[in-house]
């Protein structure tokens, strides 16, 4: 009987982690809808990076082609980078460099580099590459800034793929909407780097994501504001997303 | 064309983009860079030996300036990118230099691409040598990088999601004759993407240099480390060469172009980056198109020989003039010696990347160590640096004709 016992409290459990494993899935998939609004998506983005004293420091702008299937291909197009390229397909990265022929195969770590690194900027959806739990209810700051305070969801989220920037996230969406609010970044040594801060298009009925505030916690305690400008839904034919063809700087348009 | 018609030419192109006046599917960009250079001439070496004999053998300058405009061009299915040059050397009068580095026409049918025109083509993968650069065969390690010269090409590629081939008349129509990158060959590279590594292999054949073929792998073999390995067999390779062993005078030039047989090139190396931005590259390489080691050692006698003809009497200008050619060794192979080792460390720490390469020669225990210290803004770009060769006296390296350089340069880009 003993045995029974244990057998049906095993499975009792078992099936509650499963639904709430499910759980987490169906919010992360709700919540990337927030930035990534289809399966194939080109974004304007901009950062502008303030220096720790509110000082402008630098402002850039790409060209992302968010591809289904963890594709992506940034296109920089600020002057000081103008024609470099970053393309990662899954786990795998390359370097584009427009006074180079050969891409360059570049470490996980490598991607991490600059205020914000090309994982921000390409980087849209959580449901693929990470799983967690439901930490529970909480309440969360509301926006704009001095708005109520609102109910939450706070998910722990660790990665499943070696190839993410961030190996473990903390993560709060609104708890009606599943829309993101905020998130704490840790890297391989779960150590804080960044804490982001989402802004929405409209407090009450947010649809997306318009802009992530990132506040660097590690080395220069500067903030990165990525602002998405323009978003269309657009496939891109697949040697694209061949490093071979991205380096003959083809027209991307 | 003049280069001051170039920079008004450049200039007038990016004023127009900023007037939007250009038909949007044009893109125009380019930089402006001014550089200096000082240089310490070496007190060791068949050079410092000639004007030790007769001042003035070979003139060496002391330092210069170049100011370069590079335009870059592209739309409607051409690409063109050309540089134009003033240079200076110990306050004489500039000269200049103006090369289209590229002007290149494609046809996209899809996965397709065929390109025709001058055009700068790199395949290789490694840093500091790259043997399988088979069509564009650059120099490696300059002082200050600049964009390549590209080579008359006919391509034809075809791309897939994970796969490419390219097939390409390199120099088509070209003298036959003509040495190192500039003979007319047929080159071929096939890539294939296993995972967390890219392989390639590439062919190449032409008249007098024959087949040569090789292949190359990039691969990321864990969060901060990326490997990378090279290797090339050739049938024969251009090269320059004489009669080592001889130390008499001669008359002319006695390197005379010439074809080695049977030589094998091969590269290792790797990456490391960490968290802190600290990345550190090691890379060792042999090229067997190089001088060999009892090669240099002939050079030395051949050099210790003549230096000893002057002592007995023979003509002071004749042994200055053949001790001045012996330095065409130094141009035999992209490599000076057979065994190479080379690390660089740099570090990025926000704007700034303070840097420090070493190239070490084991069979002579020669050492080029380079300090650089780069600054990138939004569009200006200083950078600033040092090359010393040290090593034993009788290391190739501190053979050289310059000892000591320095370098100071700002790149604005519009």
């Amino acid at each position: 009987m003993k045995t029974l016992t244990k057998i049906f409290a095993a499975v009792a459990l078992t099936a509650a982690f499963t639904a709430q494993a499910q759980d987490v899935t169906t919010l992360l998939k709700a919540a990337d809808k927030f930035r990534m609004s289809a399966d194939n998506l080109q974004v304007e983005t901009q950062i502008n990076v303030v220096n720790a004293d509110g000082t402008p420091d630098k402002e850039r702008r790409y060209k992302v082609f968010a591809q289904a299937g963890r594709k992506s291909l940034v296109l920089m197009l600020s002057p000081a980078e103008k024609g470099q390229k970053v393309l990662m397909l899954g786990d795998d990265f390359w370097l584009l460099m427009p006074d180079s022929q050969r891409p360059l195969r570049i470490t996980p770590m490598q991607k991490l580099l600059g205020d914000a690194s090309t994982g921000d900027i390409a980087t849209m959806s959580w449901a693929d590459d990470y799983s967690g739990k439901l930490v529970g209810e909480e309440r969360c700051d509301g926006a704009p800034a001095g708005a109520p305070q609102v109910p939450c969801l706070h998910l722990s989220l660790s990665a499943t793929r070696k190839g993410v920037t961030y190996q473990r996230i903390e993560l709060w969406l609104g708890k009606t909407r599943s829309e993101p609010l905020k998130a704490d970044l840790f890297v391989l040594s779960d150590k804080l780097a960044k804490q982001a801060t989402f802004v929405l298009d409209k407090p009450n009925a947010a649809t997306m994501v318009t802009e992530m505030v990132l506040a660097d916690q590690v080395s220069n305690h500067k903030t990165t504001q990525v602002r998405y400008l323009h978003r269309k839904e657009r496939q891109v034919p697949p040697e694209w997303l061949n490093p071979m063809f991205l380096v003959r700087n083809p027209p991307l348009d | 064309m003049k280069p001051l018609v170039w920079l008004m030419l450049a200039w007038a192109c990016t004023g127009a983009v900023s007037a939007q006046s250009l038909d949007e599917s044009w893109s125009l960009s380019g930089k402006l860079r001014t550089q200096w250079e000082g240089r310490q001439v070496a007190e060791l070496g068949p050079l410092a030996q000639a004007n030790a004999l007769e001042s003035g053998t070979v003139n060496l300058a002391a330092q210069g300036t170049t100011a370069q405009v590079e335009l870059h061009a592209s739309g409607r299915n051409w690409s063109a990118i050309a540089t134009a040059q003033q240079q200076a050397w110990d306050a004489q009068r500039g000269q200049s230099t103006a090369s289209i580095n590229e002007l290149v026409a494609t046809m996209d049918a899809g996965s397709w691409q065929f390109s025709g025109g001058k055009k700068i083509v790199g395949w290789d993968v490694g840093y500091a040598f790259r043997p399988n650069d088979m069509v564009q065969q650059e120099v490696r390690r300059t002082l200050v990088s600049s964009t390549n010269e590209g080579r008359p090409v006919v391509m034809a590629e075809h791309f897939g999601a994970e796969s490419s081939w390219s097939l390409v008349a390199v120099n088509p129509g070209g003298n036959v004759d003509c040495l190192g990158g500039c003979e007319p060959a047929w080159a071929a590279r096939y890539y294939q993407r296993l995972g967390a590594a890219d392989g390639h292999a590439f062919a190449r054949i032409a008249d007098r240099t024959g087949l040569s073929a090789g292949a190359a792998l990039a691969w990321v073999a864990s969060e901060g480390l990326e490997l990378h390995a090279s290797v090339r067999s050739l049938q024969h390779a251009d090269s320059k060469s004489m009669n080592l062993a001889s130390t008499a005078l001669v008359a002319s030039n006695p390197w005379q172009a010439s074809t080695t047989p049977g030589a094998t090139q091969a590269l290792l190396g790797g990456t490391w980056t960490n968290a802190q931005q600290f990345s550190l590259l090691l890379e060792a390489w042999w090229d067997g198109t190089a001088l060999s080691s009892d090669q240099w050692a002939d050079w030395r006698k051949r050099n210790q020989a003549l230096g000893a003809l002057a002592q007995r009497g023979a003509p002071v200008s004749a042994v200055a003039g053949n001790l001045a050619w012996q330095s065409e060794s130094f141009g035999v192979s992209s490599s000076l010696q057979r065994g190479n080792m080379y690390a660089r460390l740099s570090w990025d720490i926000d704007a700034w990347q303070p840097s420090l390469d070493l190239l070490y020669h084991p069979a002579d225990a020669g050492l080029m160590v380079t300090a650089s210290i780069q600054w990138k803004g939004d569009t200006l770009q200083v950078q600033g640096g040092v090359r010393v060769s040290t090593g034993p006296d009788d290391a190739v390296l501190m053979q050289l004709p310059l000892r000591r350089q320095a370098f100071l340069l700002a790149n604005w880009a519009f």
